[in-house]
């Protein structure tokens, strides 16, 4: 009681969403999660001694970071330059950029998935333009394999690399990249040395959203992908749903929250680290 | 136009220099010449162009027209971090996520300095502006006259050809920044560093330039050592911008060499100028330059509304009947003197100027002939 008291009262605007959260979210996934150490009534690690002993689910580990990490590098490369223009555009153009990154957020995912697959196929823009640009001999097929899945899923994903670095930016001081340049710092060096450092928070957190995110979806590798390729997000979802094999299901659901969990753990510290400087 | 710009042969020669940003013409033309070791200062009210032409001259900014000379080099569309003119921002601009000493280092690190080098230079530059003890420090922990002082060293520190200054005082409070005017002072001395100072305080442009360049509407008013600036004014602007001075409307009624005579709401006065009879100008005097014994050229009468005591001196503001206000400067306030007694004031036809009418003082000039 004293420890309530001593509370800030305006900690508790909180608690209908932490009421919220724990009733219909943390209840269910916590006996989701219990069912994996239950094994015949009674606790055990056999589901995850058993899970981790076959080479299959290390594939599908393998399979979920590599994705994870290659759609987390791309919105990385396209979401940084578009954050650096965002911030810099003003007025109607930046309120343009602004909508044209957000609006499409709007659009299902399913959707979208549906959109690229058109987009993948072998007759497909992408296949065309390779072969316009005479970097293909002949057409090719993007749609079911890995890069066509990680151009697919960076592009839903884009959005959350872009804003959180570009609410970093925005806050940067114009004059800093100016003092470092008058200090004689190339636009390269400015880059390396200035912008990038100060915006190392944003940039951790967008990893963050868009490592997480990539490392669960279920529609987009579904769609893109296929069956033939499994992650811990697509592995859960079948044995819940096709296989019918709960244990399986919720020790796979517990491995990829513990991978997830990390990731977010692991930058908020870093953020933490470099956001007190800023 | 098209003439080779005065004193060509400076260390930093800007000539013609123009800039539009939309419709509003912020640079109209602007000729200015530093020497080799001159501090110079920029000085005018904001929006004048004093800010947009020291961006010109450290390249942060294109002109649309004219040319920068540096050293006999032309910079004009050079990029700022090949230019060697060094900057000390209004805000300081210095790097959050460094240290003091990394804030030093930063422009030799740039240039690929041996580490050797850096750590002495910065080691000098810290200990050239007193900051030795809190080389370690984080920026955010120092205080806003020890951020100007890491931001000085930190453009010294390259060794600039020229050291560009805007406004770096302007967050300071009065007693640190007249410290802070002593310090920089000595530490450009010390170093014999080109300068070019960007400030609106005329008090700090009169105690630290060599030459001051009055700004406005985009151009330069009148360039000039403190003194030539303040005691003749080339412009009305200059002598309304830089110091107290009384100031009337009138009409010349007579030309007469290099003087004339005008009729003013106080009656006729003398002055230094050559105009045609009949134009409206503008009359002014120094405070210090009116008299309360009587003697001069120009008399009139006023009376005292004001007397406010600044230690070594006084200042006294009088009324004339006419709304006319006379601003005077004496040693002490006469016996017997007090606020709502007449005096009669003299000042010399040798102390007073005159300048065509500004625009905005025709209303005046106008409602003074109604009267």
């Amino acid at each position: 009681m004293t420890r309530f008291a001593r509370l800030d009262p305006v900690a508790l605007l909180a608690l209908p969403a932490i009421l919220y959260l724990a009733v219909v979210y943390g209840v269910p996934l916590a006996g989701l999660l219990a069912r994996s150490f239950v094994v015949d009534g009674a606790f055990s690690l056999s589901a995850f001694v058993a899970f981790f002993s076959d080479g299959f689910s290390w594939t599908v580990i393998g399979n979920t970071i590599r994705i994870a990490a290659g759609v987390t590098l791309v919105c990385l490369l396209i979401g940084y330059p578009t954050a650096l223009a965002l911030a810099r555009a003003k007025g109607a153009a930046q309120a343009l950029i602004l909508v044209a990154i957000i609006l499409p957020l709007s659009v299902g995912v399913v959707v979208k998935a549906f959109a690229w697959q058109i987009v993948l196929r072998r007759d497909g823009v992408i296949s065309q333009a390779l072969i316009f640009l005479g970097i293909w001999d002949e057409p090719q097929r993007l749609l079911f394999t890995e890069a066509g899945l990680v151009l697919g899923a960076a592009n839903v994903f884009v959005p959350f690399m872009i804003l959180p670095i570009y609410s970093v930016l925005k806050l940067i001081d114009p004059r800093l990249t100016e003092a470092a340049a008058t200090l004689g710092a190339s636009p390269l060096q400015r880059f390396f040395t200035v912008a990038l450092p100060l915006t190392l928070p944003g940039l951790v957190t967008g990893v963050a959203f868009v490592f997480s995110m990539a490392t669960s979806m279920y529609v987009v590798p579904s769609l893109l992908i296929g069956d033939r390729f499994q992650t811990l997000a697509t592995l859960t979802g079948r044995s819940f749903l096709f296989m019918r094999n709960e244990q399986l299901g919720s020790t796979t659901a517990v491995v990829l929250l513990v991978l997830s969990v990390a990731v977010v753990v692991a930058s908020a510290a870093l953020s933490r680290r470099f956001g007190g400087e800023t | 136009m098209g003439e080779a710009p005065t004193g060509a042969a400076g260390f930093l020669n800007v000539s013609a220099a123009e800039k539009t940003f939309g419709a509003a013409r912020v640079l109209d033309g602007v000729d200015l010449s530093v020497a080799r070791g001159e501090f110079i200062s920029l000085l005018g009210p904001s929006g004048c162009g004093k800010t947009t032409l020291l961006r010109i001259v450290a390249g942060l900014m294109r002109p649309d027209r004219g040319r920068v000379v540096l050293d006999g080099q032309d910079i004009t569309t050079r990029p700022p971090h090949k230019r060697d003119v060094g900057v000390v921002f209004q805000n300081y601009a210095l790097f959050p996520h460094l240290d003091v000493r990394a804030n030093v280092a930063f422009g030799l690190k740039a240039r690929g300095a041996p580490a050797d080098t850096i750590a002495s230079a910065v080691s000098r530059q810290l200990e050239l502006v007193r900051m030795s003890a809190l080389a370690d420090r984080s920026i955010k922990a120092l205080s806003g006259g020890q951020q100007q002082r890491v931001a000085v060293a930190r453009a010294l520190a390259v060794e600039p050809k020229l050291l560009l200054l805007d406004e770096p005082f302007s967050a300071l409070d009065r007693k640190l920044r007249e410290a802070m005017q002593v310090d920089l002072k000595r530490i450009l001395r010390d170093v014999g560093t080109t300068a070019i100072f960007v400030t609106h305080d005329q008090d700090e442009a009169l105690a630290m330039s060599d030459r001051i360049a009055v700004m406005s509407g985009g151009r330069i008013e009148q360039l000039g050592t403190p003194a030539e600036i303040y005691d003749r004014p080339a412009t009305a602007f200059a002598l309304g911008f830089v110091g107290l001075s009384t100031r009337l409307p009138g009409r010349v009624t007579q030309a007469d060499g290099d003087e004339v005579v005008v009729s003013t709401a106080f009656g006729p006065v003398r002055g230094l100028g050559r105009f045609l009879p009949g134009s409206p100008v503008l009359v002014g005097v120094r405070p210090e330059r009116m008299a309360l014994d009587g003697r001069g050229e120009n008399v009139v009468r006023a009376t005292l509304v004001d007397a406010v005591f600044k230690g070594a001196r006084v200042q006294l503001h009088f009324h004339a009947p006419e709304g006319a206000e006379v601003q005077v400067e004496a040693p002490s306030l006469p016996a017997g003197v007090a606020p709502g007694g007449e005096m009669t004031l003299s000042f010399a036809a040798a102390d007073t100027r005159v300048y065509p009418l500004p625009g905005d003082m025709e209303a005046a000039l106008a409602a003074q002939v109604a009267a």
